[in-house]
C-alpha cells in the first residue's frame, strides 16, 4: 500500500504545487515543510520502509527517491521562476525618466574650421602639403613677387591695410605662394590656408576673412589639370553631382586667369535664392601661374609650369551651411555656433 | 564701366539681342554686372496734348482735362497741377504704367469724376533739368509742341537705350571705352569695326592758326604726349538731345556743348580731354610741369589742394590751371562767356597720375583711365573726334593746325607664339585656323608659319606679350566650354607628390576635438582690435609693442591683437549681453608684437590657443584638468609655477614651464580689474597655450613598462601640514619614500578647521603599492608607510592625524 500512498502523494502534492501562483508564492515553503519536514508526509511514508520485506525495499526506496526529487525539482523550478519575476518587478520599480538630460556638454567647431579641415583632408589626399606664412607681410611677397609692382593698376583689385610703405597686412594668401616658390624645388603641390585682410565691410565682406590658396608647379601642367583637380575638390566638398564652369578673368599672377563657378549645391543648378536664380555660384579664382611669377621666384619657366587657385573659406562655409551674413562668423554667438554640433 | 547697346551698335553691326550680347561679353571676360533698361519705368507713358480744361464740379483744386493721346484716342485725366494749359503737350502715364517713384497708374474716380491716367513731372520720369528743359520745374513737364502725339515717351525723350555696367579687369585699360568694348564685340561676332567719323571742317577763312591762341611747353617726363587744338566762335549752349541722351545713359550729367564733347570723347574713345577758356590762359602759354612744393589750386570740386613735386600740373604763366589728368581748376574752365576754347588731349605716365589721385584723394573719370594707362596713339583719335563733334554740333570754328608734342613712341609690336606650347598650356587642342581667326578678329594680325604664330599686336593691347597671353586670348574667345566634357585624368602628365599635413594644424585639430568633446565652442575673432588692448589687459606697451594699421576702417579694428585674452573676453561679454550663459569657448589664432617701433621688420607672430570659461561653479582645478588633458597629448615635460600674467588673478593662476623654463601656457582666474574693463564677471577662467611651441616638440611616443601579475595594495594616510606646503611637494616625497614599490598616490581629501590649527590643512592621500615579483605582505606595507610618514614629518613637518 506504501507504493500507492507514494504515488498518491506525488500526484496530490504535484497538483498542489501547480496551483501555487506568484501571489501566494510563500506557500511553496509551507509545502516544502509539509512534505519534506521532520513530520512531513514524505518523511512519514519513508519511515514505513522499515516494515517492508527486504526484497521490496529497493523498489520502494527508488520510488521514494523519485517522488522526492520530482517534487523538489518542481518546487525549486517554481521558486526560480518567481525569483526572476521578483527581480523584474524590482528593476521595474527602479525605472528612471530616460528623457532627463545628461550632464555631459558637447561643444562645436567653428564653421570655418570645419570647412578648412574638410578641404585640407581632400587636398592632402591628392598629394598637397599644407604650409603657412605670416599674416603681416612685406609688400614684396604680397604684391611685387606676384607680378604686381607698386602703383600697378591691379593693386586696386583689393583694398589693402598698410602698416607702412613696405609692410602690410596680407590681402591674399597668395603671398605664401611667393615665399614657398623661393624655397621649394618643383615638382610640388601646396595649399596655404589662413587669415587675410581687406579694407572692406558689409554683409558679404569682412575686414578679416579666410582664404585657402593652392599651387602646383611641375612640368607639363595645363588648364586641363586645373579643371580635373577643381572638379574633384568641389565634388568632394559639395557632392558628387557638382559641376564647375570656367570664365575668363584677370589676376596679375596667373595667365590665363579664370573665375570658377560651381553649380549651386542648394538647388543643384536649377536656380534659387542662394545663387540668385543663376544656378551657379562664383567661388574660386584660378589660372596658370604667370611665367613672370615663376621667374621672379627663381623657377625656370621654360621647364616648369604651374596652376594656382584660391577660394574664400568664409564664402564656402556660408554656402555649405546656408549662412547669409558673414558677420555671424566673428560675433561668436553661442546660439549661432551651437548649430554646428 | 557703363556703355549702351545703341552706342555699341553705332560702331558694330550687332545682330543679336541686348541680353545675348551681355551673355557673350561675360563669357569672354567682359563681365556684365548689370543690365539697366532705361525704359523700365516708362511703359504706357506717351506724349499727349491737353485739348480742354474744365473745373472739377466737386473739388476746387482739381481740373478735368480732355487729352489727345494719339491714334484718334482721347482720354480724361484729373490733375491738381497748376502749370497745365489748353494746347500743352505733356507726358501722359496711362493705366498699367509703373513709374520710377513706385506709383502704379490705374483708372480712378475722384469725387465722382473718372481719371484715366496722370500727367508726369520730370522727376516722375527720372530726369532732371540738365537732361531736358522743363524737367526741373515744380509741376508737369511741358514738352515742345512739335512732338508727335501718341509717341511713346521713351522715344520722344530718347530714354530707350539698354545700359551695361561692365567690370573691366585692370589689364584691359583699352576697354575703359565704348570703342574698346566695341572691338571685343567685333571679335565675338566676327564683324568689322565701323569707321569712326574723325573729319572736321577747318576755318579756312581765318588767318590765325592754333599757335595764335596757345603755345605748349612740356617740361616733365611724366607727360608722354600733349596735343592741343583751338576752336573760335564757341557757342556754349545745351547739347542736342542725342548727345545728352548718351551721357545721361552712362551716368554723366550734361552741362553744355563743349563740356559735353569732352565727356563724350572720354567715354567713347577712352581719351580724357580738357577744355580751357583761352582768355584765361595767361600768356597763351601752357606749361606741363611738376608742381612746386606748396603751390595751390582750387579745383572744379571747389576744394583747394596744396601740391607737391609729386603732382603734375598744366600751368600757365601765372600758375597751375589743372592737376594733370586728375581734375581741372576753376580759373580756366569753360563758362557761358567762353568765346575761344582750347582742347587738350594728352597722355600721362600712369604711376604719376595714380600717386596724385591717391595722395589728394580725388578720383575722376579722367584719373580712372589715366592710372590704368591710356595709349599714346589714343590722344590723336580723341582730339580729332572732339573737333568732329564741334563741327557736327556747329558749336564753333576749328582753327587751322594742331599742336602735338610726343615724347614716347607706341607702335604695333611683333609677338611670336608657339602653337604647340599654347595647346600644352591649355591642355586642349584648338585648331590652328581657329587660333588665327580669333586673334585676327581681336585686331591682332596673325599668320601661322609652321609651329609659329606670328602676331602683330596693336598698340592698345600692351597686355599681350607672350605665349601665355596669346593662350588666354584664344581660349576666352574659343570658349572655356571645351573643358566641360574633357576626358582627362587627375595630374595625368604630372609627378606624384606626397601630401604632408602641417604639424601645428594637426595638433590644433587634436585639441579642437578634445575641447569640443568637453563642451567648448570654437570661436574665431577679428585679429584687428582697438589700440586700447594693452591698457585693458594691463599689458606693458614696451613688451607688447602694438602693430598699428596706417589706414584702418575704425579705431575699434585699428591694431593687431597682442593677446588672445582680448578676443575671448569680448566674446564672453557679447554672449552674456545676449543672454547666453554657461560659456565655454576657445580660439586658435595669432598674436602680434612688433620688434621695434616704428616697424622696420616683420613682427613676431605667435600661434596660440586660448580658452575661456564663464560658468556657475567652475574653478581653477576644473580648468587645470582641461589644460593637463591637452598637454598630455604632447610629449611636453612640464612643471607649474605661479603665473605672472598681468591679466590673471595673481593668487589663482599658473604658468606651465618647459624643462628650459619657457612659458608654454598660462591659466587661471582673471584679474578683477580686467574683468571690470571688459564688463564681465570676475569668476571667468582663462587659459592660453603657445601651440607652435608644442607642435615643435617631437610627437609623443610611448614606452610601455611591464605590469605586475600581483594585486595592488592600498593604504590611506591623513596628515596635517602648514598651508605653505604644496601637494606637489608632498606627492614627490611620498613617491621617493615608497621607492620601487610605488604604483600611484593621489590626494582624496582636504580638510581645514580651527581644531587642527591656524594656517594648517589636513590632507588625505591614498597610497597604492605594488611589487612586480610578489604579493606584498602586511608587514612590508606597514614598513613602507612608516617610511613615508617619517619622511613627511622630517621634510615637511607633517603630523599624522
Amino acid at each position: 500500500m506504501l507504493i500507492e500512498d507514494l504515488n498518491k502523494l506525488k500526484e496530490d502534492i504535484g497538483k498542489e504545487i501547480d496551483k501555487v501562483n506568484y501571489h501566494i508564492r510563500k506557500t511553496l515553503a509551507d509545502i516544502r515543510v509539509k512534505v519534506f519536514g521532520k513530520s512531513g508526509s514524505l518523511t512519514a511514508l519513508s519511515k514505513g520502509m522499515r516494515d517492508l520485506p527486504n526484497e521490496e525495499k529497493p523498489k520502494v526506496g527508488a520510488l521514494i527517491n523519485e517522488v522526492r526529487s520530482f517534487l523538489e525539482e518542481k518546487i525549486s523550478n517554481k521558486e526560480k521562476a518567481f525569483e526572476e519575476q521578483e527581480l523584474v518587478e524590482k528593476l521595474e520599480k527602479e525605472k528612471i525618466d530616460i528623457t532627463e538630460p545628461s550632464n555631459d556638454k558637447v561643444g562645436a567647431p567653428h564653421p570655418i574650421s570645419a570647412v578648412l579641415d574638410k578641404l585640407t583632408d581632400i587636398c592632402v589626399s591628392l598629394g598637397f602639403s599644407v604650409v603657412e606664412g605670416p599674416e603681416i607681410e612685406t609688400d614684396y611677397y604680397n604684391f611685387e613677387a606676384l607680378n604686381t609692382p607698386k602703383n600697378h593698376p591691379a593693386r586696386d583689385m583689393q583694398d589693402t591695410f598698410f602698416i607702412n610703405e613696405n609692410i602690410l597686412v596680407r590681402s591674399q594668401t597668395s603671398a605664401v605662394q611667393a615665399r614657398e616658390m623661393e624655397v621649394r624645388k618643383p615638382p610640388f603641390k601646396i595649399i596655404c590656408p589662413g587669415k587675410t585682410y581687406r579694407n572692406d565691410s558689409d554683409s558679404t565682406h569682412s575686414p578679416v576673412f579666410h582664404q585657402i590658396e593652392g599651387l602646383v608647379v611641375d612640368e607639363n601642367i595645363s588648364m586641363a589639370d586645373l579643371k580635373t583637380m577643381l572638379t574633384i575638390l568641389m565634388k568632394r566638398l559639395f557632392g558628387e553631382d557638382t559641376t564647375i564652369r570656367f570664365r575668363p578673368s584677370f589676376f596679375p599672377f596667373t595667365e590665363p586667369s579664370i573665375e570658377v563657378d560651381v553649380s549651386c549645391p542648394n538647388c543643384h543648378g536649377k536656380g534659387c535664392q542662394t545663387c540668385k536664380g543663376t544656378g551657379m555660384l562664383e567661388l574660386l579664382g584660378a589660372g596658370i601661374v604667370n611665367p613672370k611669377v615663376l621667374e621672379i621666384s627663381g623657377i625656370d619657366s621654360k621647364k616648369y609650369r604651374g596652376f594656382a587657385f584660391g577660394l574664400g573659406l568664409d564664402r564656402t562655409a556660408m554656402i555649405l551651411n546656408s549662412i547669409n551674413n558673414i558677420r555671424n562668423f566673428y560675433r561668436n554667438d553661442i546660439r549661432f555656433l551651437n548649430q554646428m554640433k | 564701366m557703363k556703355v549702351t547697346y545703341n552706342w555699341l551698335k553705332e560702331m558694330v553691326d550687332i545682330d543679336i539681342s541686348p541680353e545675348e550680347l551681355a551673355e557673350k561679353l561675360t563669357s569672354a571676360g567682359m563681365e556684365v554686372e548689370e543690365i539697366i533698361y532705361q525704359n523700365k519705368h516708362l511703359h504706357n507713358v506717351v506724349v499727349g496734348r491737353i485739348i480742354k480744361i474744365e473745373k472739377h464740379p466737386q473739388a476746387d483744386r482739381l481740373v478735368v482735362c480732355r487729352v489727345d493721346i494719339g491714334g484718334g484716342k482721347v482720354t480724361q485725366i484729373l490733375t491738381a497741377a497748376t502749370n497745365v494749359f489748353e494746347g500743352a503737350v505733356v507726358p501722359v502715364s496711362l493705366e498699367g504704367a509703373d513709374l520710377v517713384n513706385g506709383v502704379k497708374i490705374q483708372k480712378t474716380v475722384m469725387r465722382g469724376v473718372e481719371s484715366c491716367g496722370m500727367f508726369c513731372s520730370g522727376e516722375e520720369l527720372g530726369i532732371d533739368e540738365n537732361y531736358y528743359e522743363g524737367a526741373g520745374v515744380n509741376g508737369i513737364l511741358i514738352l515742345p509742341s512739335n512732338l508727335k502725339i501718341g509717341q511713346p515717351i521713351e522715344e520722344a525723350l530718347m530714354l530707350n537705350d539698354v545700359v551695361y555696367d561692365i567690370g573691366i579687369t585692370p589689364n584691359r585699360a583699352d576697354c575703359m571705352s565704348v570703342i574698346g568694348i566695341a572691338r571685343e564685340v567685333c571679335a565675338l561676332l566676327g564683324k568689322e569695326l565701323k569707321k569712326i567719323n574723325l573729319n572736321y571742317d577747318i576755318d579756312v577763312y581765318a588767318k590765325d592758326t592754333v599757335r595764335n591762341y596757345v603755345n605748349v611747353d612740356v617740361q616733365t617726363e611724366n607727360c608722354y604726349r600733349y596735343m592741343a587744338g583751338a576752336v573760335t566762335d564757341v557757342k556754349i549752349e545745351r547739347s542736342p538731345l542725342w548727345l545728352r541722351a548718351r551721357l545721361n545713359a552712362v551716368g554723366i550729367k550734361p552741362i553744355n556743348t563743349i563740356v559735353d564733347i569732352t565727356n563724350y570723347v572720354l567715354i567713347e574713345m577712352g581719351q580724357p580731354l580738357h577744355a580751357f577758356d583761352q582768355k584765361n590762359i595767361n600768356g597763351s602759354h601752357i606749361i606741363v610741369r611738376q608742381a612746386q612744393d606748396g603751390e595751390t589750386i582750387t579745383a572744379l570740386n571747389h576744394n583747394e589742394y596744396t601740391l607737391t613735386e609729386e603732382n603734375m600740373v598744366i600751368a600757365d604763366d601765372n600758375g597751375p590751371m589743372v592737376i594733370a589728368g586728375v581734375i581741372g581748376g576753376t580759373n580756366s574752365c569753360i563758362t557761358d562767356s567762353t568765346q575761344i576754347c582750347v582742347f587738350e588731349s594728352a597722355v600721362f605716365d600712369l604711376k604719376s597720375i595714380r600717386i596724385t589721385s591717391r595722395k589728394l584723394g580725388v578720383r575722376t573719370d579722367s584719373s580712372a583711365r589715366y592710372e590704368k594707362g591710356v595709349n599714346v596713339a589714343n590722344a590723336e583719335l580723341g582730339l580729332a573726334r572732339a573737333l568732329h563733334l564741334v563741327t557736327q554740333l556747329g558749336c564753333g570754328k576749328v582753327t587751322r593746325g594742331i599742336i602735338d608734342i610726343c615724347n614716347k613712341k607706341n607702335e604695333a609690336r611683333e609677338v611670336v607664339g608657339s602653337i604647340k606650347l599654347i595647346n600644352e598650356i591649355l591642355g586642349a587642342t584648338v585648331p590652328t585656323n581657329e587660333m588665327v581667326r580669333i586673334l585676327n578678329n581681336l585686331g591682332i594680325q596673325t599668320k601661322a608659319l609652321g609651329d609659329k604664330l606670328v602676331c602683330k599686336v596693336p598698340p592698345y593691347r600692351e597686355d599681350v606679350e607672350n605665349d601665355y597671353d596669346l593662350a588666354e586670348e584664344i581660349i576666352r574667345l574659343y570658349g572655356y566650354d571645351v573643358y566641360d566634357n574633357i576626358n582627362y585624368n587627375l595630374f595625368e602628365n604630372a609627378s606624384i607628390t606626397e601630401g604632408h599635413v602641417h604639424p601645428r594644424l594637426n595638433l590644433e585639430r587634436k585639441f579642437r576635438n578634445a575641447l569640443v568633446e568637453r563642451g567648448f565652442y570654437e570661436n574665431i575673432s577679428y585679429t584687428l582690435v582697438t589700440g586700447k588692448i594693452n591698457e585693458m589687459l594691463l599689458l606693458p606697451d614696451d613688451e607688447f609693442k602694438i602693430v598699428r594699421i596706417a589706414n584702418p576702417i575704425s579705431e575699434s579694428i585699428s591694431c593687431m591683437r597682442t593677446s588672445m585674452a582680448h578676443s575671448l573676453f569680448q566674446n564672453v561679454n557679447y554672449n552674456l549681453s545676449v543672454g547666453n550663459k554657461d560659456l565655454r569657448i576657445f580660439e586658435f589664432g595669432k598674436v602680434f608684437r612688433a620688434k621695434s617701433l616704428p616697424m622696420t621688420e616683420l613682427p613676431i607672430e605667435d600661434n596660440m590657443l586660448a580658452i575661456a570659461v564663464c560658468e556657475e561653479g567652475y574653478d581653477f582645478f576644473k580648468l587645470k584638468g582641461v589644460v593637463e588633458s591637452l598637454l598630455n597629448k604632447t610629449s611636453l615635460k612640464y612643471k607649474l609655477t605661479r603665473s605672472t600674467k598681468p591679466f590673471l588673478h595673481l593668487g589663482v593662476s599658473a604658468d606651465v614651464l618647459t624643462e628650459n623654463n619657457e612659458v608654454v601656457a598660462s591659466f587661471g582666474e582673471i584679474h578683477p580689474t580686467v574683468a571690470k574693463n571688459y564688463d564681465i564677471p570676475a569668476n571667468v577662467f582663462y587659459c592660453e597655450v603657445n601651440t607652435q611651441h608644442l607642435a615643435d616638440l617631437h610627437e609623443k611616443t610611448y614606452v610601455v613598462k611591464a605590469i605586475s601579475k600581483y594585486p595592488i595594495v592600498e593604504r590611506d594616510i591623513a596628515i596635517v601640514v602648514d598651508e605653505e606646503i604644496t601637494v606637489e611637494e608632498l606627492l614627490n616625497s611620498i613617491k621617493s619614500a615608497c621607492g620601487t614599490l610605488f604604483y600611484e598616490c593621489y590626494l582624496f581629501d582636504i580638510y581645514r578647521h580651527n581644531s587642527i590649527g591656524n594656517n594648517k590643512k589636513s590632507l588625505a592621500f591614498k597610497i597604492r603599492l605594488s611589487d612586480i615579483n610578489k604579493t606584498l605582505t602586511d608587514e612590508e606595507v606597514s614598513n613602507v608607510i612608516n617610511k613615508v610618514l617619517k619622511s613627511l614629518s622630517y621634510k615637511h613637518g607633517a603630523v599624522l592625524r
